[in-house]
């Protein structure tokens, strides 16, 4: 593969890289025939971005240069960190860069980076290769029934109003409003988190269609990395999502010139912590109960986690790894969770309710706590009394 | 128990947010108490037994919130008590600044909580935006209303004008560096002095004509701790050494426009600073002096 991006450009593909690398580590490069994908998968495998550079952005652009195959381009994976470097301050890249130049040298297996800046400087990176795979998530993005067109200032200032430890948002959405919560996990104890909600009317958004009334729980973390992309790029923002538990597709776009998706896996918020805050007294009284009774099945939490965990299951079968023989080890990484969380099952049905007494036990174990020699239960003559009372 | 209020001038939210974040920079939780006519914010010296409060501010209700009612639990006990954690509140109110307007009510979800309304104008569309908060607090029991009220100071022995916050700030951050403790010497004829010791330096800046307003007589420095300066009547001088981080950020509080600041000094105990506002909120830090 080898490619001429312009300096405007460079400034774009250094955003686009800081922006991957809030996500995760590893950075996979795919060249087809007319365009080049970057992707990226986070470490717990929730988050997943791809951006897509078509022909039109490069000045020169052959796919399979150096393959021997004709339709073959190029597939590697180069560690995030070596990327980052080479695009370390994109905000200078404009005015410095002139051109810049990636090409795969297939003696060494190194990719090269070659910017050629002003004043006649010219720097060369040479990133290893770490893998030759390449890496694809199903997800569906146009057959889905909410769609939410924004610009991101609007998502930005609307998380400004969250604590920096918040850490997921819920997203009710329905065809009045949509209300974006800071989404609490059971195990945090309630009177200690501010709760946070905000109510956004659909006239603020560019477009707002919502076919199935949901809730869909996020993590912050990539969402904020998004948006930032959004706002260093100026360009709005489209949500794409169906249900609970089915993951969220974010798209920026340029028209024809690059298409940015992230999916962001989704998860079902615990009903009973997720009270809106908006409740009256009498709906109060009600909550409390669902929060009393949330509280009795504490200990039933254990299989309240399997549901959870069959959600998660559902969210992993989303990266699913084509091309068998090249992802051997990533499927084996899934297999031997999925395994995990069977033996994670397995392991809550055998553990049984711990007692709740001590006077059970005393009423169960009587006779141990009785002194076994009792003096009534001889008869007849004694021949050797006591020398003491033990 | 019941409380809400209403603001909806962009001045007053202003303020209140500064004034939160001040208190939240100098620590994590405060007291907020609610009476008829004043709102007051009290912060404590960490919780170890009752000590007198460190911070106290009173916010008249009249000049902050167009809709203001409280009720307290009964005729003895008026006011409301509500332990509240500030960098919470402080977070909350950031946006303040650009609301429309502000709604503050006590409810109670599975917890008591102050749950804050805010309508926020937005940079998109002529819509507004709701924005609700809900922070849990604590509400204080009676038997420890005696600890937050109103601390009975002895007469300070000299107080004094302070020249621009933002020029004492500066000086005191840079001082800072070098010591944590820091001298703070007033005299009657004007003259502000703050001073620091290292092992390898002295530094002191001065300051002077500024206004004295009260003076209690010749000061005693029979204790011979004193460095007397040349032509200086030492008997007119009194002086107190602080902790220099404490007293930088009570000085943070320049955000809040101020028409006043007054620093009063009992010599060598206590360092009294008072900030007036002009919607005639007065917030109070006291500082107790070290003595060796």
């Amino acid at each position: 593969m080898k490619c001429h991006i312009p300096g405007p450009n460079v400034k774009v593909l250094g955003r686009t890289i800081h922006a991957l690398a809030r996500f995760g580590d590893e950075l996979y490069l795919e060249s087809l025939s007319d365009c080049i994908l970057l992707r990226t998968l986070n470490a717990a495998e929730s988050a997943y971005a791809m951006v897509k550079f078509n022909k039109n952005f490069f000045s020169y652009f052959n796919y399979n240069f150096y393959s021997t195959d004709e339709n073959e381009g190029l597939k590697c994976k180069i560690s995030m960190k070596s990327a980052l470097n080479t695009f370390k301050s994109p905000t200078h890249m404009d005015k410095q860069v002139e051109n810049l130049e990636i090409k795969l040298d297939p003696v060494s297996c190194k990719l090269i980076f070659q910017l050629k800046c002003k004043h006649g400087i010219v720097k060369t990176h040479y990133v290893s290769t770490l893998d030759c795979k390449a890496m694809q998530a199903i997800y569906t993005k146009d057959l889905v029934p909410n769609r939410i067109t924004s610009s991101q200032r609007m998502l930005t200032e609307a998380l400004s109003n969250f604590q920096n430890s918040d850490d997921q948002v819920t997203l009710e959405v329905s065809s009045q409003s949509l209300l974006m919560r800071n989404y609490i996990d059971s195990n945090l104890d309630l009177c200690k988190i501010i709760r946070t909600q905000i109510n956004i009317k659909p006239s603020e958004f560019d477009s707002y269609m919502i076919g199935t009334e949901t809730i869909i729980t996020f993590t912050l973390k990539e969402f904020r990395a998004l948006l930032a992309f959004a706002e260093a790029l100026s360009l709005p923002l489209q949500l794409h999502f169906e249900v609970t538990g089915k993951p969220a597709v974010f798209i920026v776009h340029n028209g024809s010139t690059f298409e940015a998706h992230f999916v962001l896996a989704t998860s079902k918020p615990d009903v009973a912590t997720q009270a809106s805050t908006q409740a009256s007294s009498q709906i109060d009284k009600k909550r409390k109960e669902n929060f009393s009774s949330h509280e009795r099945s504490a200990k039933k939490k254990p299989h309240m986690d399997v549901e959870i965990r069959k959600c998660l299951e559902d969210d992993s079968h989303l990266f699913n790894d084509i091309e068998v023989p090249e992802d051997v080890c990533t499927e084996k990484g899934q297999n031997v969770s999925q395994a995990h969380f069977v033996e994670r099952n397995m392991d809550c049905d055998d553990i049984p309710a711990s007692p709740t007494s001590r006077i059970k036990i005393k009423s169960v174990f009587k006779r141990c706590f009785e002194s076994t020699f009792d003096p009534r239960s001889i008869q007849g003559v004694v021949l050797a009394e006591n020398s003491d009372s033990d | 128990m019941k409380f809400r209020a209403v603001m909806i001038d962009t001045g007053p939210m202003r303020e209140f947010s500064n004034i939160v974040t001040t208190i939240s920079k100098l620590s994590k939780e405060c007291v907020m108490r609610l009476s008829d006519d004043k709102l007051y914010f009290i912060v404590s010296e960490d919780n170890s037994g009752p000590t007198p409060p460190v911070l106290w501010c009173e916010i008249p209700q009249d000049m902050f919130f167009s809709e203001y009612q409280m009720i307290g639990i009964d005729e003895d006990h008026k006011d409301i008590y509500l332990g509240v954690v500030s960098a919470n509140l402080a977070r909350s109110l950031m946006t303040l600044k650009s609301a429309k307007c502000l709604k503050i009510k006590l409810t109670k979800k599975q917890c008591p909580c102050l749950t804050l309304e805010i309508e926020m104008p937005s940079s998109t569309s002529q819509q507004t935006r709701q924005v609700t908060h809900d922070i849990p607090v604590i509400v204080v029991p009676r038997k420890l209303w005696s600890e937050f009220q109103e601390p009975r100071v002895p007469q300070p022995d000299i107080s004094i004008e302070l020249p621009t916050l933002k020029q004492l700030r500066t000086t005191v951050d840079r001082m800072r560096t070098m010591s944590p403790e820091i001298v703070i010497r007033a005299s009657s004829e004007g003259r502000l002095t703050l001073q620091i010791k290292t092992s390898m330096a002295k530094v002191s800046t001065r300051f002077k004509d500024l206004r004295v307003e009260a003076f209690e007589g010749p000061i005693d420095h029979s204790d011979s701790e004193t460095e007397s300066q040349t032509n200086e009547d030492m008997s007119n001088v009194c002086y107190c050494r602080v902790d220099a981080k404490k007293f930088s950020i009570f000085l943070s509080a320049d955000q809040i426009s101020h028409n006043q600041t007054m620093c009063s000094i009992v010599h060598k105990k206590l360092i009294i600073l008072c900030l007036q506002t002009e919607e005639n909120v007065k917030l109070q830090f006291f500082i107790t002096g070290i003595v060796y």
